[in-house]
C-alpha cells in the first residue's frame, strides 16, 4: 500500500463532525491475522449517523461515512445528488473515460443497464449454472485427490470464480494466472504496479474489441461490438469502458465472498454441521453470509450542497456507503452482530441499492451458492489448519488471504 | 391481500422473485413486471416474505 498523505480537511465540515474511523487503517481493518474485519467496522454503529473520515479512499481521501441502511438507500437511490460520475480507472492512467455502466449517471446509465441486464438476469444465470458447478466440482475434487488441506483462495476461490468470468467473457483459461495477476496488481499493488495493471488491461480489451470487430464470435466483447445505443453503434470508448469494468469487477469479489465464508465455516463447527445435515439450507445461509461478510464501499461525489441528516455536504464532496456497515446497522437488522444462518428478514446491501445494483449479483449469488454446496459435498469437516493464520484486510476492497483449511484426521485429534 | 409494486423503485434484485416466483414475475431485465398483485389467500406468506425481502423497499404490503 503506498502511503496514505493526510489532505487538509475541508474547512466546511465541522470539526465535532470528524471522525477517527478509516475503512483502510482503523482497529481491525489493516491486514489482521485471524482478523474479522466485517465486525471491525460496525463499530461505527456506536457514533453518529454521518461523519467526516479524513482518509477513507485508496487515494487517501476523505468521506462523508454514511452508517445507517435507511440513510444509504436514500443517496445510492439519489444520483441526481450523489452522482458516480467518476474516472477512478482512467484516471490513474490520466485519461477520462468512464467504466460502464458504473461511473455513469442516469438517464445514459439507463441505456447501457438495458443492454446488459438480460445478459446476467436471474433467468439466464440458470442457464449457466451446469458449467459452474461442474468447474466447482472439477477443481474440488483435484483438492480432495491431493490431500488432506489446501489453500482456499489459491487453490478453490480464485480459479473458480475467476473461470466463470472468463467464460462469461469469452475468454480461455490458458491466461487465468496472468489475469489474477493483473486483478492484484490492479487492487492491492503499489503506486508502480497499479497504473501499470491498469494500462495492461486496457490494452487487453482494446485488442480484444478490435479481434471480435473484425471477426465476431459468440462472446461478450462480440456483443459489445455488434450493440447499439440510441440507434448508433458504440464508440471505441465506451467499449473499453464497458469491458474493462466487467473484468475486473468479476475477478476477486466473488472469490474474497467464497473466502470468508469458508473461513466462518471452519470456525463455527456446529453452522457448518447445520448445512451439512440439509444442503437446501445453504441457499438462505448464502443471503445472511452476504448480509455479514460483503467486500465493496459505494463512493459517489455530491453534485450539489446539501445538507444531510445534519452534515453540510458540499459539491465535490465523497460520499461513502459501505455495504458491511449499512449490513450490521442495529435499525435494519435484528441482532446484526449475530449470524444466524437461518435468518429469513434480510434486505442487505451486498450488492448496494439504487440503479447500480451490482449486474453480476445473480450470477454472483449462484458461484457462492454452488461453490458452498459442492465443497460440502466433497470435503469432510473442515478447520482451520493449526499452526496457520488467515490474514484478513479492509480498504477498498476487503479480502482474506492465506486462509489453509485442514480436514485430516491426526488435525482434529 | 394485495401488494403495491412501487416499480420505478425496482433495481432488479429479485429477491421476491427468489423467495416466489409464481407471485413475482420479471422482465427480460430481471426487473419486476409492472402493477399491483392480487395474491391468493393461500400464497399469502410467501407473498409477505418475497415482499418483505426487497432492499429497495419497492414492494408494500396491502391487507
Amino acid at each position: 500500500m503506498e502511503t496514505m498523505a493526510a489532505r487538509p480537511i475541508p474547512a466546511h465540515v465541522p470539526p465535532d463532525m470528524i471522525g477517527n474511523f478509516s475503512l483502510f487503517s482503523s482497529p481491525g481493518l489493516e491486514p489482521t491475522p485471524n482478523g474479522d474485519p466485517q465486525a471491525a467496522s460496525a463499530v461505527v454503529h456506536d457514533g453518529p449517523r454521518i461523519f467526516y473520515s479524513p482518509v477513507n479512499t485508496r487515494d487517501g481521501k476523505g468521506t462523508w461515512v454514511i452508517t445507517r441502511a435507511q440513510d444509504q438507500r436514500r443517496v445510492l437511490q439519489d444520483p441526481e445528488t450523489f452522482s458516480s460520475h467518476r474516472s477512478i480507472f482512467a484516471s490513474a492512467l490520466g485519461e477520462s473515460w468512464q467504466m460502464i455502466p458504473l461511473e455513469l449517471d442516469p438517464p445514459e446509465h439507463g441505456k447501457f443497464r438495458s443492454l446488459l441486464n438480460p445478459l446476467l438476469s436471474p433467468k439466464r444465470v440458470m442457464a449457466l449454472e451446469t458449467a459452474v458447478r461442474e468447474r466447482a466440482s472439477v477443481l474440488i475434487d483435484r483438492i480432495a485427490a491431493a490431500g488432506t488441506s489446501c489453500d482456499v483462495m489459491t487453490d478453490f476461490a480464485f480459479p473458480f470464480a475467476v473461470n466463470i468470468f472468463l467464460r462469461f467473457l469469452g475468454l480461455s483459461d490458458d491466461r487465468l494466472d496472468e489475469f489474477v495477476g493483473w486483478a492484484n496488481d490492479l487492487l492491492h499493488g503499489d503506486n508502480v504496479k497499479r497504473p501499470a495493471a491498469a494500462r495492461t488491461i486496457v490494452a487487453f480489451i482494446d485488442e480484444l474489441s478490435a479481434d471480435r470487430r473484425r471477426q465476431p464470435v459468440d462472446d461478450f466483447m462480440s456483443f459489445l461490438v455488434q450493440s447499439r445505443i440510441d440507434d448508433r453503434p458504440l464508440t471505441d470508448m465506451e467499449i473499453r469502458g464497458t469491458g474493462v469494468l466487467l473484468f475486473i469487477a468479476g475477478l476477486d469479489t466473488v472469490a474474497a465472498a467464497i473466502g470468508f465464508d469458508l473461513n466462518y465455516l471452519a470456525r463455527h463447527q456446529a453452522d457448518q454441521q447445520w448445512l451439512r445435515d440439509d444442503p437446501k439450507r445453504i441457499v438462505l445461509a448464502a443471503e445472511e453470509l452476504l448480509r455479514a461478510y460483503p467486500t465493496v464501499q459505494m463512493i459517489r461525489v455530491a453534485t450539489r450542497d446539501v445538507d444531510f441528516e445534519g452534515a453540510p455536504i458540499r459539491k465535490g464532496d465523497y460520499v461513502s456507503c459501505a455495504t458491511m456497515i449499512a449490513n450490521r446497522d442495529p435499525l435494519e437488522f435484528a441482532d446484526p452482530a449475530r449470524i444466524d444462518l437461518a435468518r429469513e428478514d434480510n434486505r442487505h446491501t451486498a450488492f448496494a441499492y439504487g440503479p447500480h445494483r451490482c449486474l453480476g449479483s445473480h450470477l454472483a449469488r449462484r458461484e457462492i451458492v454452488v461453490g458452498l454446496e459442492e465443497w460440502l459435498k466433497r470435503i469432510p469437516t473442515f478447520r482451520i489448519k493449526s499452526g496457520t493464520a488467515p490474514v484478513t484486510y479492509g480498504g477498498h476492497v476487503f479480502g482474506i488471504e492465506n486462509l489453509i483449511l485442514d480436514w485430516s484426521q491426526e488435525d482434529a485429534a | 391481500m394485495k401488494i403495491i409494486v412501487h416499480r420505478e423503485k425496482c433495481q432488479g434484485h429479485a429477491r421476491c422473485w427468489a423467495m416466489a416466483p409464481d407471485i413475482f414475475e420479471l422482465d427480460d431485465e430481471g426487473y419486476i413486471m409492472p402493477g399491483d398483485i392480487d395474491v391468493p389467500e393461500e400464497q399469502e406468506r410467501l407473498a409477505w416474505m418475497g415482499a418483505k425481502s426487497c432492499p429497495e423497499r419497492a414492494l408494500d404490503i396491502q391487507k
